[in-house]
């Protein structure tokens, strides 16, 4: 089977829409973030989140009512994977047995004849909550400023550099938009902790690796056709790799989307973002990486 | 297939080197089917048999972490301002508290050393001024000319090793509690991170944690004083007119606030009982300055560590009033050991003291008979029993428990010795054991729908290059495994997560040679020639994009914590691997595939 055998897309004339499609959604990202505002986990906010596993199915509406009054507030409550799994999470600042002690008796009042287990529980305290974004913001810049360093040092020109961050900060804010509009509507998790940071990374890398292996192309053609000029050249070379940057996003693609579907309920939103990372990823390397380090040249070839 | 012969020795040394690191987990889950199929007193028995084995098996399979096996993780901080007060001893002053407060908040808001911080703040109060007036120490080498830069080395010092200590202190104690294969490591200058597997009783764990153990026998308050300044506590409060900033004119005809939240006691020594809810509502009551005005000299109040019942039946805590003098401390404990009385059958902590402790203990006693001493661990009096006779050979109980686990977790604290300074934790997660599990499960099929779909997919699309790629991708896996157990690392959730993603990635690199070979293939060149150009040319790009996504797993693997770790160790370890699989491994099989049966190896 051979999918763009040779494929002669034309890259270039596409670009005009992609700077369209690309801005609006960056916009609307950013828009998004800046208004709603992220909404953080537990990781980066600091508090008590207990999940809690009952033997039948719950309202969380009625939990959340019952709970509210012995709690001193009002705690967040959804359900966790399934109709008799919850996830409770409260600013209650008692010490952490008294805070189960009170969530235990009330929902054993609510549900007398309904077991319950506590599967998982999680405190962290408000000054490690900061340390965590502290350390989740640094990794980001850190890689950010090692990639720039690296593909500098690897193709020895600035424009490539800007061209693969460029790309990256894109995937990144596109798929933090995306989480920030999506939040409530859909049945799990899209807050924003320690895991979901380690999927943006992810996406970084993955999106970067997508954009390497064009600029390599781009390189090692400049170096065969030399009197070739710099933009059919690029997108030569993105015709040249497109068939491995289809496959390659394919694979990763079924094992993200097996991952989402079986995965289970903590790895939910670390798929989700990693699904759309892959998505964005590749449309990036394709559409906006190369065309960024093209204007970049031909700008500077200019002046 | 000259020249391969490195190659395939180096398949074979990676893979022997890999099997060798996973054996032992191999052979203990075996163990751990076997033992499944026993009745439990055949399990407790074949365990005592062969515990050298399992024991030894343990300590070198690939673990899981506690997201898997279910387990309490803590971070700890440990509280140096508290220990850099009471390095200063009796020397303190309110200038000096001062300046550890604000250097404290300091350190928090700018995330700089608190030493630092604290050494710059006390020299901006007053720049001829010098430390070393707090911490002379003539066994440190600290005279009073030394400079406040070496206070500053000397407390980072004393910081550090009040650290090791603590994390000391903490092993002992987990030792002594029973957790299997606990991880307690430093992180950071003032950190302590505790991985607990298993542990059912979490409450029991963090007063295990935390407990200073600082272990106080003090005097109860004079009689007659004390039973005086509670009645004009009482009556102060009767007249009290609660600041209201409301013309309610309601709020003048109020009932006693102290009496609302505190039931008054009949013994002298006691202001009152009050339910643990309550008990803060009264400490803001007895802390204001008026009050603080009327208390005798040298006296203080504090609360009993367990409740009594009430009337009805709630639990009630006792205020006692105690003697601000301390005297004696813990450190005088030689030996600890629960007991039970003999008549009531409650268990009891029975302690002995060294020689120097036994003196001074003799002395408090044999001045004191007939008054009550308290005994008071980190802040809580356990009880205050009357003396009878004078005590002289160093021995000293604490009853008032709340039950045989506090005595075995008291004994445990004063034996493990006590910490050089307060713990507390910033950070606490659990998960159960049926989680972790469920966890595994959804782990473990993910990766074996993700493999059989990569797998398939290659086959249909490379045909049998794709078949290569798949045999690789095999061995990848068991790779990235062995790598793990090699490293010691540990199995988490999102490390699954990234194996999966690596199978995902992993067929890259083949991808890229493989399309490399057909677009060779399509220059006219024959199948070997497409083959060298192919693997040749598609190697900078295979390199360079690994290396970069190397990077960033560095990157997450410096920042993140607990699982994200381990997410990052399975993706290097996953680019190691792949990398060896794709280019040695299927090299290899492409060439034999070639050169063997002068057939064609279609890649689709």
């Amino acid at each position: 089977m051979r999918w763009f055998e040779t494929p002669n897309f034309n890259f270039t004339e596409a670009r005009k829409f992609s700077y369209i499609l690309s801005g609006t959604l960056f916009i609307i990202s950013l828009i998004a973030i800046f208004t709603q505002g992220l909404e953080y986990g537990i990781d980066f906010k600091g508090g008590k989140e207990f999940v809690l596993a009952f033997e039948q199915p719950v309202n969380v509406v009625e939990l959340r009512d019952n709970l509210s009054e012995p709690l001193g507030s009002t705690p967040e409550l959804k359900l966790y994977g399934t109709d008799h799994e919850v996830l409770i999470r409260t600013e209650n600042e008692e010490a952490m047995a008294s805070v189960q002690q009170i969530i235990l008796s009330t929902v054993q009042k609510v549900y007398p004849n309904n077991p319950v287990r506590v599967d998982k529980t999680d405190v962290v305290g408000p000054r490690f909550a900061d340390d965590l974004k502290m350390g989740a913001l640094q990794s980001v810049i850190y890689a950010i400023v090692i990639i720039f360093i690296f593909i500098l040092i690897r193709f020895r020109n600035w424009t490539f550099s800007a061209g693969a961050v460029a790309a990256l900060i894109h995937d990144v804010v596109i798929v933090l938009g995306i989480f920030t509009i999506l939040g409530d509507h859909v049945p799990f998790s899209l807050q924003i902790d320690q895991t979901i940071i380690a999927a943006f990374l992810t996406i970084v890398g993955y999106s970067l690796n997508d954009t390497v292996v064009v600029f390599d192309r781009i390189r090692e053609n400049s170096n065969v056709h030399k009197g070739m000029d710099f933009v059919p050249m690029v997108n030569k070379s993105l015709n040249d790799t497109l068939s491995r940057t289809v496959i390659t996003s394919l694979t990763t693609l079924f094992v993200v989307i097996v991952l989402f579907i079986f995965g289970g309920e903590v790895l939910k939103g670390f798929s989700f973002a990693l699904l759309l990372g892959i998505v964005f990823g590749t449309y990036s390397s394709l559409f906006i990486a190369s065309a960024l380090v093209e204007e970049l040249e031909v700008r500077t070839k200019k002046s | 297939m000259q020249g391969n012969g490195f190659k395939i020795g180096s398949i074979v040394a990676f893979l022997a080197i890999t099997l060798w690191y996973l054996l032992p987990t191999i052979q203990y889950s075996l163990e751990q089917n076997y033992m499944d199929d026993l009745s439990p007193s055949e399990t407790v028995q074949y365990k005592e048999e062969n515990k050298q084995k399992l024991e030894n098996l343990r300590s070198k399979i690939l673990s899981l972490g506690l997201d898997l096996q279910g387990g309490m993780h803590v971070t700890l901080e440990v509280g140096f301002p508290r220990l850099v007060k009471e390095l200063a001893g009796d020397n303190a002053d309110q200038l000096l508290d001062d300046v550890i407060d604000t250097a404290h908040e300091k350190s928090l808001q700018n995330n700089t050393d608190f030493i630092t911080e604290m050494v710059a703040e006390f020299e901006s109060r007053d720049p001829d001024a010098r430390l070393s007036r707090y911490y002379r120490n003539d066994a440190m080498d600290i005279t009073r000319r030394s400079s406040n830069d070496e206070i500053g080395t000397f407390l980072k010092k004393q910081r550090q090793s009040a650290l090791d200590r603590a994390i000391e202190i903490i092993r002992t104690r987990v030792d002594r509690y029973g957790v299997t294969e606990p991880s307690i490591v430093k992180q950071g200058s003032n950190r302590i991170v505790v991985e607990l597997p298993g542990v059912e009783d979490k409450e029991r764990v963090r007063n295990l944690l935390k407990g200073t153990a600082r272990l106080e026998f003090r005097l109860a308050a004079d009689a007659q004083e004390f039973r005086a300044f509670v009645n004009q506590l009482y009556d102060y409060y009767a007249s009290y007119e609660q600041p209201s900033d409301s013309s309610d004119s309601t709020t003048a005809n109020q009932l006693n606030p102290l009496q609302e939240v505190l039931v008054p006691a009949q013994s002298p020594y006691l202001v009152g009982y009050a339910t643990k809810e309550d008990t803060a509502k009264v400490m803001a009551l007895i802390k204001t300055e008026e009050v603080q005005r009327m208390m005798p000299r040298s006296t203080t109040v504090m609360w009993s560590a367990n409740p009594m019942p009430g009337q009805g039946g709630e639990d009630l805590y006792q205020l006692i009033g105690v003697r601000t003098q301390i005297e004696l401390t813990g450190d005088v404990i030689e030996a600890a050991s629960v007991q039970f009385d003999p008549t009531t059958n409650i268990p009891e902590v029975s302690m002995s003291m060294n020689s120097d402790g036994a003196r001074k203990w003799g002395r408090i006693t044999g001045a004191n008979i007939g008054k009550p001493v308290a005994i008071v661990l980190d802040g809580f009096v356990f009880s205050y029993p009357n003396v009878q006779t004078k005590i002289a050979n160093g021995r000293s109980s604490i009853t008032g428990l709340d039950g045989v686990e506090e005595a075995d977790d008291l004994v445990n604290i004063l034996l493990s010795g006590a910490l050089p300074a307060p713990l507390n934790i910033l950070e606490e997660r659990t998960v159960g054991a049926t989680l972790g599990a469920e966890s595994i499960q959804a782990g473990l099929n993910s990766i074996l729908v993700g493999l059989g779909i990569v797998a398939i997919f290659m086959i249909v699309y490379y045909k049998v290059g794709g078949a290569i790629a798949d045999l690789a991708l095999l061995l990848n896996i068991i790779f990235i495994l062995g790598i793990l157990a090699a490293f010691k690392a540990t199995l988490t959730l999102p490390g699954i997560a990234g194996i999966v993603l690596t199978i995902g990635m992993a067929v890259d690199a083949n991808v890229l040679i493989f399309d490399r070979i057909r677009e060779e293939q399509r220059t006219g060149k024959t199948l070997k020639a497409a083959i060298e150009a192919g693997y040749g040319n598609a190697m900078s790009a295979i390199v360079d994009s690994n290396v970069t996504t190397f990077f960033v797993a560095i990157i997450l693997f410096s920042f993140g914590v607990g699982p994200i770790k381990g997410f990052a160790v399975t993706l290097m370890a996953g680019i190691v691997a792949s990398l060896f699989s794709a280019i040695v491994i299927t090299r290899i099989l492409v060439d034999y595939l070639t050169h063997n049966k002068q057939k064609s190896v279609s890649f689709g």
